[in-house]
């Protein structure tokens, strides 16, 4: 009985750390998605994306409102610059976070999480 | 418009701030890629160059401002891990970052808040004259903080997080300034109105209180730099590795090992800092 209470210590260790981990590095992410642009403040994530394509797509790629984290409406002058550079952001952020979650997800042991 | 950061750092007998700051300044300098100065005293100057961190000292900063030692010194508890000791805490200074910065932009930090990715140059071009944070952010989680770590009082206004600003010298934000300042200088006057616990003075209710004013008395929803992440004291810095900050982080009973590595993070436990000071200074 002591033996299995010393294992679920160690494994409630373990989660500890893996927790922690994973909220450091969803927070790194968050930051590398965080975008300043023309004086306001954009979160990239998929609406933005999503929104900023549909409006290529309507043919309105020039002097476009958008309205930004804070719901300030920012002039976007160039869509296709900005969809380019939130595209290039997004792409490298989410690999970033996939290849290190991969890495957290493989580490059996808290001294591996934290290496 | 010219930008910089700016650090204030003014020695105790217990704490090297001075050495925090250089450190804190290399890595502000290399990941924000912008000029760096030192806001600190004659005191503080005469020990850096006693103990020989000058030359370092001037290769980081871009300017190194020497006002007067405050004199209006008062006693806090420091952390270090499960122990403390109480030492002088001159953190009068800060409100007068407004008259002694050299950019017409600037990011004031913490010398014990440690720059290490350029998150934050997404916001020197915000359509806001200043910018403070105005969330704590715990390494573990929010439960480990309370609700002063949100609220200057059980009753008042909207804490601020003064580790980091970041402001637009113009007539706005002097007038801000001049209202921390003014708040400072009544504090006991403030606790009255604003019911917080008065014994130490703190820049981060100084600043919530002059922010809660100067925006028609309500929170304001605008612009607010990240929540600061940070470490309190009560945790402990461990190792320093590949760029990675070990750190006990304390739980109930016990304590959780956890790592930090390309994050801007808020290390409250100096004297563990000032024991890992030289492996914090490799990661530059």
């Amino acid at each position: 009985m002591e033996e299995e209470y010393k294992n679920a210590m160690e494994f409630s260790k373990y989660r500890q750390t893996l927790a922690i981990q994973r909220k450091t590095l969803k927070e790194k992410i968050d930051a590398k998605l965080t975008y300043g642009f023309n004086g306001g403040i954009f979160k990239i994530d998929r609406n933005l994306l999503n929104f900023v394509e549909m409006l290529i797509y309507k043919d309105r790629s020039e002097n476009v409102v958008v309205l930004d984290a804070n719901e300030n409406p920012i002039l976007v002058e160039d869509l296709v610059k900005f969809r380019d550079e939130i595209f290039d952001r997004y792409f490298s952020a989410s690999f970033e976070y996939y290849e290190e979650y991969q890495k957290i997800k493989k580490s059996r042991s808290v001294e591996s999480l934290v290496s | 418009m010219n930008k910089g950061v700016l650090i204030f750092a003014n020695n105790n007998r217990q704490i090297d701030y001075a050495k925090m700051a250089v450190v804190s300044g290399s890595l502000a300098a290399k990941h924000l890629k912008v000029p760096v100065s030192l806001a600190t005293d004659e005191t503080t100057v005469a020990w850096m160059k006693q103990s020989g961190q000058w030359q370092e000292a001037l290769t980081v900063f871009d300017k190194i401002i020497a006002k007067n030692t405050p004199q209006d010194l008062q006693q806090r508890k420091f952390f270090d891990g499960p122990t403390s000791t109480t030492a002088p805490f001159k953190n009068s200074t800060r409100p007068s970052a407004w008259s002694v910065t050299p950019y017409e932009r600037t990011l004031l930090i913490d010398c014990d808040y440690f720059i290490m990715s350029d998150a934050l140059n997404e916001y020197w071009e915000v359509d806001s004259p200043l910018l403070i944070s105005d969330q704590y952010n715990d390494i573990q989680d929010q439960s480990r903080a309370g609700w002063l770590d949100s609220y200057v009082s059980d009753t008042g206004v909207k804490l601020l997080w003064a580790t980091t600003v970041m402001f637009t010298k113009n007539d706005e934000t002097k007038i801000f300034f001049d209202l921390v300042e003014h708040i400072r200088k009544n504090y006991r006057r403030f606790a009255d109105v604003y019911r917080f616990d008065n014994r130490i003075y703190r820049n981060d209710i100084a600043f919530g209180i002059a922010k809660h004013i100067l925006y028609g008395f309500e929170t304001d929803k605008g612009y607010s730099l990240p929540s600061v992440l940070s470490v309190p004291d009560q945790d402990m810095i461990v190792d320093v590795e590949n760029g990675a900050i070990k750190v006990l982080s304390k739980n109930l009973n016990d304590y959780t090992l956890c790592s930090i590595k390309d994050r801007d993070i808020h290390l409250m436990n100096k004297q563990a800092v000032l024991r890992n000071i030289d492996k914090i200074k490799e990661t530059v």
